[in-house]
């Protein structure tokens, strides 16, 4: 392939041209990976599989066991919660953010960005002040004579989905704005120029028009909770215990890395079950496209 | 925390610049103050004697220990860790065994020393209580899981270690000399009784926290925790009734560049004036026995080495043996 003949039958060599395409151009990203993503699961998944006996022992306690199970269960039906709850929240927001003066935006979404870079640990410390028994939030509420006895607002799943709802909201506010953001006002004028009315153009226009925002922020806001570690930790009982938290004891402190691989090794098979599914209905609709 | 990191980014330097050099080893604690006052108390009279720098670095964390055992590079050289988990860790052939030709073991508390490790303070759980909250602070175990007695939230440690099933059975009855082995059945029996009034705290901060702002207004804490919350003007009793001790233990990691420096290093963080010194700051008792007259009676008297009328010693022996066993229930029990 590097000549052709023309009609006279003079070969001229090919004009050589670096492409960062085919196989070479993608070779230091797959070393990148393979080096910091690839070894690490492979080793991950070899523990799982050789500690403490050869076997698939951890996966069979991991799944044997009612405790185990109910942890997994906990993670899912948290992360769900909370993708449910920070898109119910983000979405009007992210609506009011794209439709609103260029002055107050910037407001918003410095106020957006600022929590976001404030250190975790203190977000999840000052809720979990602000939320307990003795709290503002209780204190308040009581001094207005709204409810008599302290309300159960942390060390519990409460606790939990407002600490972990207010954290992700900025990561499904931000996609969602700027899907929003590409959506022709022109559209909506047309629809309710058609007779549509204001429930018709939201759930007939909008909604669709922002659906592949919509599926990458909630997709994005569920797999990070998948994974979450310090709010849980802080905010949840030990009823909810969720899964990251589990794989950490395994790790740090009985140092049982069979186990905690094998957990580790569900959570990221799930994971990428979970993508490949968000691929399989999305992929093909390009966020902030039309 | 800024400091944690930046001791950590020290370190990290250092591993990768210069191993195995001789005039710097590496010190791993638990962070906070309890290592400020390590650092104070050990590192820099260290440094003076030997001219060996002591780099900080932490927190303390068994996943990273025998990461680096394993993968032979080990970057810390003394580690503070926890009394069950030296057992443990010595047993599996994760830990050097000390040089106790370096190390003078004489004047140590016998209970904290073993092949691979020697006490670095002993702690015990109390029973701490916001006085200015409630109309009655609970004096016994019993007291702390009797609810009808004591009504309200109370706290407890959430990770599975020495302390909670010990307190559970002690409130049940069991006599202190028959607590081992453990009884779980019967003590998460026990458990079961308070646990949907119990706030569990999972570091020393959050159990002060929650004593002080009255979230829980008592429960089983660590006592350099009530020394350190007494200190800032609240009311707290603390019930040293059946004190739960344990120590924490200095360890070197199999595999240590600078194992020399390591146990010059343990020889004068466990001799009497450095223990007393670190004693005084963190409330916590020295394990060497001459430490006790070189501090004044009055801090003396606050520290569980003082205490030893009902103390009940956990049994670290046993806990290494068990550790993953009893950390499987613990955490079931938890969840369910």
């Amino acid at each position: 392939m590097s000549t052709f003949s023309d009609a006279s039958g003079v070969v001229a060599p090919l004009p050589k041209i670096r492409r960062p395409t085919g196989f070479s151009g993608v070779v230091p990203a797959l070393a990148f990976v393979g080096i910091f993503f690839v070894v690490p699961v492979a080793i991950l998944l070899l523990r799982s599989v050789l500690e403490p006996v050869p076997g698939l022992g951890n996966y069979a306690q991991l799944i044997g066991s009612s405790t185990y199970l109910k942890i997994f269960a906990n993670t899912f039906i948290v992360s769900g919660l909370v993708t449910v709850i920070s898109l119910a929240i983000g979405f009007p927001v992210a609506w009011a953010l794209a439709i609103m003066p260029g002055r107050l935006t910037s407001v918003i979404f410095a106020i957006l960005l600022l929590s976001m870079w404030t250190n975790l640990l203190a977000r999840t410390y000052a809720w979990m002040v602000l939320l307990q028994r003795t709290g503002l939030i209780n204190k308040m509420l009581m001094g207005m004579g709204l409810i008599d006895q302290p309300l159960a607002l942390v060390n519990n799943l409460t606790g939990v989905t407002i600490g972990m709802t207010y954290i992700m909201l900025p990561f499904i506010i931000l996609p969602l704005y700027g899907v929003i953001k590409k959506i022709d006002p022109s559209t909506l004028q047309a629809a309710a120029l058609c007779g549509a009315n204001r429930w018709q153009c939201l759930t007939r226009v909008l909604l669709p028009l922002a659906m592949p925002g919509m599926a990458a922020g909630a997709l994005m806001v569920f797999v990070m909770s998948l994974g979450y570690f310090v709010t849980p930790s802080l905010l949840g009982g030990t009823a909810n215990m969720m899964l990251a938290e589990l794989i950490a004891q395994f790790v740090q402190s009985l140092v049982n890395w069979g186990m905690g691989g094998a957990a580790a090794l569900v959570l990221l098979v799930v994971t990428l079950s979970l993508y490949a599914v968000q691929l399989r209905f999305f992929g093909n609709q390009n966020p902030g496209g039309r | 925390m800024k400091t944690t990191f930046a001791f950590a980014a020290v370190a990290a330097f250092v591993a990768v610049s210069a191993p195995a050099h001789a005039d710097n080893m590496v010190f791993s604690s638990w962070g906070g103050t309890t290592q400020d006052a390590q650092k104070a108390a050990w590192a820099s009279p260290f440094t003076e004697k030997t001219g060996i720098t002591v780099v900080q670095d932490g927190p303390t964390d068994y996943g990273k220990l025998k990461a680096m055992v394993e993968a032979g590079e080990v970057t810390w050289d003394v580690v503070d860790v926890e009394g069950d988990y030296a057992a443990q860790a010595g047993k599996n052939g994760q830990l050097e065994k000390l040089d106790f030709s370096v190390i003078d073991k004489s004047k140590l508390d016998p209970r904290f020393v073993t092949d691979y490790s020697v006490g670095s303070f002993y702690y015990s759980f109390v029973i701490g209580c916001n006085a200015d909250a409630v109309k009655a602070c609970p004096k016994t175990w019993a007291d702390l899981f009797d609810t009808a007695k004591f009504p309200g939230k109370r706290t407890f440690y959430k990770w599975s270690a020495p302390g909670v099933i010990e307190a559970a059975l002690l409130a049940d009855g069991v006599p202190a000399d028959k607590l081992y082995p453990l009884d779980l059945d019967r003590a998460f029996k026990k458990l079961d009784t308070i646990k949907s009034d119990i706030i569990w705290w999972s570091g020393g901060a959050q159990s002060q926290q929650l004593l002080a702002s009255a979230e829980a207004p008592f429960g089983s804490v660590w006592n350099g925790r009530m020394t350190a919350l007494a200190a800032t003007g609240i009311k707290v009793e603390t019930s040293w009734e059946q004190n739960i001790t344990a120590a924490d233990a200095l360890v070197v990691p199999k595999g240590s560049p600078n194992v020399e420096a390591a146990m010059k290093f343990i020889a004068l963080a466990t001799s009497a004036e450095p223990q007393a010194a670190l004693a005084k700051t963190t409330g916590y008792a020295p394990i060497n026995v001459d430490s006790a007259k070189l501090m004044d009676p009055e801090t003396a008297k606050t520290l569980p080495d003082q205490q030893t009328a009902s103390q009940v010693n956990a049994d670290m022996g046993y806990w290494a043996d068990n550790r993953d066993a009893i950390g499987e229930k613990w955490y079931a029990w938890q969840a369910k």
